[in-house]
């Protein structure tokens, strides 16, 4: 066991983990130049496509020390550096006795630096500084240095400098890693105590749990039991994770691999659970994770009805592999049943939809991402609302609390006019300013998450020529105004469409909501009405003309059959719409409106 | 109504960018071969040499041959450009067809000619072949608009063909015109439809301007250089031409067809909209035939050369067919009923195809009638000129209400 190392790599977005990952791969040989790609570990097309790492990927590679000459086995999990994705890392963290905390040269210490650093010290993790991209000609590694002792209070001069890009440093940083690292301790003929960290679906196995070994072994045909869920199981098969799955005999105490051990149902096995020998049974269970607590909610609605069932089994799936995801079952009187689903962040929201979409081939649709609120009512009572459906009549209420974040903004000296401007149009509390050198400046302020929600990133990049960077903590819930805002057609509210938004915010929301749907919402036999509304009263308001043409000039000779069919078709569509009042409602039109959200 | 017969002629000497029909570019030599063509199918047709494999086909071809729906009384030469077609090759083709089928002696004779090829000669010609109605694809008056249809006449040769093809003393006379260019205002539209009407022929068939897929202006549109009018706009123009020409003493009788009295209609249009028989040759040709359990439609290979081939091989030209119950007949009758002014006639949709609208629908033909779209005298249901502008519309609604409510009836 001394010659194992388990670690992961954790930084700041994009300061390389992903690439030093590749390096440290094919310097120890556990990938053949064939089968090599950048960034080899991002197997996901969405992670492949964005070019950021979303889920923490864990690979088995063998080193053989020229100083020592001893050949170690390094168990490395690169994590993302997202923070919506920060569970990610909590995760591998307690699988891990060190970690590679990287520091890109060009950019220096940033917010995820410093928080990743953090967490690693709450899991008792030791340290090993690296600085990334010294090849890049904006490298300042003096003052990365500086940033790593005054920031991070690690020892600046213990700090391996690589270049991930060009291999440049990376036998030294494997050298270092197993001298500075240490082993794992766990004694292989004590009791069986594993922790489950993580888990994939493989429609021939089943449940392929991931496991780090504390104490004991794992071993083929050993009957387990699950802590938590309170399960048996056999061991069906044990192995290692390398760039595929290895089988082996067995996983001793300190190893990280994976078990098959015949679990059908997703719903069977949680992350975070104890994994025992079910003759010999753990008194405790390891510490098991925090669950993360989500701060967006949406709902999920399939677009075709009968997609139900397959977004039921595939957030089923997903959540097995995405432990943070939250979800409920939802309906709505206009799109049917879904899901009411909590998340991360936006861009953790973003990921699931998309992975849906992809991974399970579902056509979904989106309603008005929200926050969570407070609301005290007159009687005292206090609720939390995430769901527009229950925000109560604004009669009842005595004031509604909503949650800030401090965000912290990272921007070129030239825009910080620009930026100010942005966070004042965002309800910012309080804006300040601190210059990081003479043409960097961070902008400090307290926001509202919900105004955040909507493309505050998307401004930000584009205000910036794509030079700003942003994040942000939760902060505090502070007293302010919110209302729900309803959508009528003819009179009758479409409940997929109300939301809950600041009070100077309706009117402009409501418009833009009864603007998508005039565009989309076809003419019909009547004058339709479209207004925004705050309880009783209307704030914003479109109209629809009754239809006036709809004829084809010529019927092509005697092809009549053609002409027929195409109103067949026309017929058939009729059908799918949705009708609220006596209004038809095509589906695109909430594919319209629901999808602009992001642009608005 | 007696069975009418259609010779589609798929040649025009260029491609107009809207133009979606079976049409290449050819011209009086490739005529020649086309007709020689046009003769073997002919004679497979009436030898029964050559019928189409699929049963329901040939069995109504044979019918139609065999003159027991009644003998042909219309004959509609069109493309294409039927008028490319050489003096000879015109004769041949309707000699041939008197020939072999049941052709009757009073036949009345249908011709698509487009401006250029009007001459003194041409129309002696069309006169002495017995030549009835002739439809002239004028299109505009306007040289800039001509352009931009990519048609191969200007204004004055657009008036001038007019002029002879009246003088020359033809039953009718109509002139097509094309309207709801991008950009075209109701004045500019309400100066074409003066000089049509100052003109004065028997008839004019004005197309609103629809682009489709495949064309060179569909795919201009696609990539947002050519923007449609607006459905408003749309409306406009077309209110504005019926109220117009009904000003100049023209029946709109049909969505875009006039006529200054009834018996300068189209009679041979009029079959395809009331399930009268018809057989058509030539590539893309449509026919119909009614049968025991309903009717059947087939029509011709759509490329030239593939039809030409398989004639060549000595098989029958027809691409498919498609077996029309009595609801599908329905659906049709009140579909292309609800385009015409005589409108659907209630009683005979019920004698003939046992749909009875009045009663399953008397709710929604109430709402039509009540918003001005329709006018009810007991069995019949005819659209206004604003009913007209929806005809699309109302049918896929009243089928959709009818949908319902027998959803209602089983549950
Ligand atoms: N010049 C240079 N570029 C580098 C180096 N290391 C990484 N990069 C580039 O930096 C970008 C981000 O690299 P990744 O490895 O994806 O970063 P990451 O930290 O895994 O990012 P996330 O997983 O999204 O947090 C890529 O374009 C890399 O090519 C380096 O040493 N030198
Ligand atoms: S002349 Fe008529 S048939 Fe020929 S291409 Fe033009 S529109 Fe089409
Ligand atoms: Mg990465």
């Amino acid at each position: 066991m001394d010659n194992v190392r388990n670690f992961c790599i954790i930084a700041h977005i994009d300061h390389g983990k992903s690439t030093l990952a590749d390096r440290l791969i094919q310097t120890c040989g556990g990938v053949s130049d064939r089968e090599f790609r950048d960034q080899i570990l991002d197997s996901m097309d969405l992670e492949r496509e964005r070019g950021i790492t979303i889920k923490s990927n864990t690979i088995t590679l063998p080193f053989t020390s020229k100083k020592d000459g001893r050949t170690y086995r390094l168990n490395l999990i690169d994590t993302p550096g997202h923070v919506d994705f920060s569970h990610e890392v909590r995760r591998s963290l307690m699988s891990c006795e060190g970690a590679l905390l990287l520091v890109d040269a060009s950019q220096g210490v940033e917010a995820q630096t410093v928080a990743n650093l953090y967490l690693a010290l709450e899991f008792d993790l030791e340290l090993l500084p690296v600085i990334n991209k010294i090849d890049l000609p904006s490298a300042d590694v003096d003052r990365a240095r500086e940033e790593i002792d005054s920031d991070l209070g690690l020892d600046p001069f213990e700090a391996v400098e690589v270049s991930a890009k060009t291999g440049l440093g990376v036998e030294d940083l494997l050298e270092a890693l197993v001298e500075k690292l240490p082993p794992p301790e766990g004694d292989p003929g004590a009791q069986l105590q594993a922790l489950i960290f993580d888990a994939q679906y493989d429609v021939y196995r089943g449940v392929v749990m991931l496991v780090r070994v504390k104490d004991g072994t794992l071993k083929k045909g050993q009957d387990i039991f699950l802590m938590h869920t309170k399960k048996t199981y056999q061991v069906e098969e044990v192995g290692l994770l390398k760039l595929e799955r290895e089988a082996s005999e067995c996983l001793e105490a300190g190893n990280v691999g994976y078990v098959i051990a015949g679990v059908k149902s997703v719903r069977d096995i949680t992350i975070g659970d104890t994994v025992t020998d079910a003759k010999n049974r753990s008194a405790e269970a390891l510490p098991g994770y925090r669950p993360a607590r989500p701060v967006v909610f949406a709902s999920l609605y399939p677009i075709a009805s009968d997609e139900y069932e397959d977004l039921t089994a595939a957030l089923e799936k997903l959540s097995l592999n995405d432990a943070a995801l939250t979800y409920e079952k939802d309906s709505s009187a206009a799109l049917g049943f879904g899901f009411r689903c909590g998340f991360l962040g936006l861009l953790h929201l973003e990921v699931v939809q998309q992975r849906l979409e992809r991974e399970f081939g579902l056509a979904l649709l989106l309603s008005a991402p929200t926050v969570s609120y407070r609301v005290k009512l007159k009687t005292g009572e206090e609720l939390v609302v995430d769901n527009p459906v229950f925000f109560p009549d604004p009669s009842e209420i005595e004031a509604t609390y909503e949650p800030y974040i401090k965000a912290q903004i990272w921007i070129p000296e030239r825009y910080v006019g620009t930026i100010m401007e942005l966070c004042r149009d965002r309800r910012a509390d309080d804006i300040q300013l601190r210059y990081l050198t003479q043409s960097r400046v961070e902008v400090n302020s307290i926001l509202p998450l919900g105004e955040v929600l909507f493309d505050f990133y998307d401004k930000l990049k584009s205000y910036t020529q794509g030079y700003g960077s942003f994040d942000y903590e939760m902060f505090e819930y502070r007293e302010t105004r919110i209302v729900k805002v309803d959508i009528l057609v003819n009179g009758e509210p479409v409940d997929a469409l109300s939301q809950l938004t600041h009070e100077d915010r309706a009117r402009q929301r409501a418009l833009h909501y009864c603007e998508r749907l005039e565009e989309t919402i076809p003419r019909q036999q009547f004058k339709i009405a479209i207004q925004g509304a705050i309880g009783g009263k209307i704030i914003a308001r479109t109209t629809i003309n009754a239809y006036r043409k709809d004829v084809t000039a010529k019927c092509y000779g005697g092809d009549i059959t053609r002409k027929r069919k195409l109103l067949e078709k026309q017929r058939e569509g009729k059908k799918k719409m949705k009708v609220v009042g006596s209004v038809e409602i095509p589906q695109e039109a909430f594919v319209a409106v629901l999808k602009s959200e992001a642009g608005k | 109504m007696r069975p009418g017969l259609y010779v589609h002629v798929p040649f025009c000497s260029a491609i107009c960018p809207y133009c979606d029909f079976a049409v290449r570019v050819g011209d009086a030599a490739d005529g020649a071969g086309f007709v020689d063509s046009l003769l073997v199918e002919l004679n497979g047709l009436a030898t029964g040499d050559a019928l189409s494999d699929l049963p329901a086909v040939a069995t109504a071809v044979s019918r139609l041959v065999a003159g027991e729906f009644g003998r042909f009384d219309t004959i509609y030469l069109g493309g294409g450009t039927p008028s490319v077609l050489a003096e000879r090759d015109l004769r041949r083709l309707l000699e041939a067809l008197r020939e072999r089928l049941p052709v009757d002696d009073d036949v009345k004779f249908f011709f698509e000619a487009n401006p250029e090829d009007v001459t003194a000669q041409s129309l002696r010609l069309w006169n002495d072949l017995g030549v009835s109605m002739l439809s002239l694809g004028i299109q505009s008056f306007d040289s800039d608009q001509l352009r931009f249809l990519g048609r191969r006449h200007h204004a004055d040769e657009a008036r001038r063909a007019v002029q002879m093809a009246l003088e020359a003393g033809f039953d009718t006379v109509s002139i097509d015109l094309i309207y709801g260019l991008p950009g075209q205002t109701e004045d500019a539209w309400r100066r074409e439809l003066e000089t049509a009407a100052h003109l004065d022929p028997q008839h004019l068939s004005c197309y609103e301007l629809e682009i489709h897929p495949r064309t060179v202006f569909g795919k201009r549109s696609a990539r947002g250089e050519l923007r449609e009018l607006s459905e408003d706009d749309q409306a406009d123009l077309f209110l504005l031409t019926h109220r117009h020409l009904a000003e100049h003493g023209f029946e709109g009788y049909e969505v875009s067809n006039f006529a200054r009295s009834p018996e300068h209609r189209s009679a041979h249009n009029a079959k395809y909209w009331h399930h009268v028989p018809y057989l058509g040759l030539g590539p893309s040709a449509h026919s119909y035939a009614p049968t025991g359990e309903g009717g059947v439609r087939w029509w011709n290979e759509r490329h030239t050369r593939r039809w030409a081939r398989s004639l060549g091989e000595g098989r029958a030209a027809v691409d498919d067919h498609e077996a029309l119950s009595f609801g599908d007949l329905a659906f049709e009758a009140l579909m292309l009923g609800l385009r015409t002014v005589d409108g659907v006639d209630c009683r005979r949709l019920e004698r003939d195809f046992g749909v009875d609208i009045l009663t399953g629908h008397a709710k929604q033909i109430e709402i039509w009638r009540v918003q001005g779209l329709v006018t009810r005298t007991d069995h019949r249901i005819r659209p206004t000129v604003a009913g007209m502008a929806l005809a699309d519309r109302l049918v896929t609604d009243l089928q959709l209400e009818h949908e319902i409510t027998t959803e209602i009836d089983r549950a």
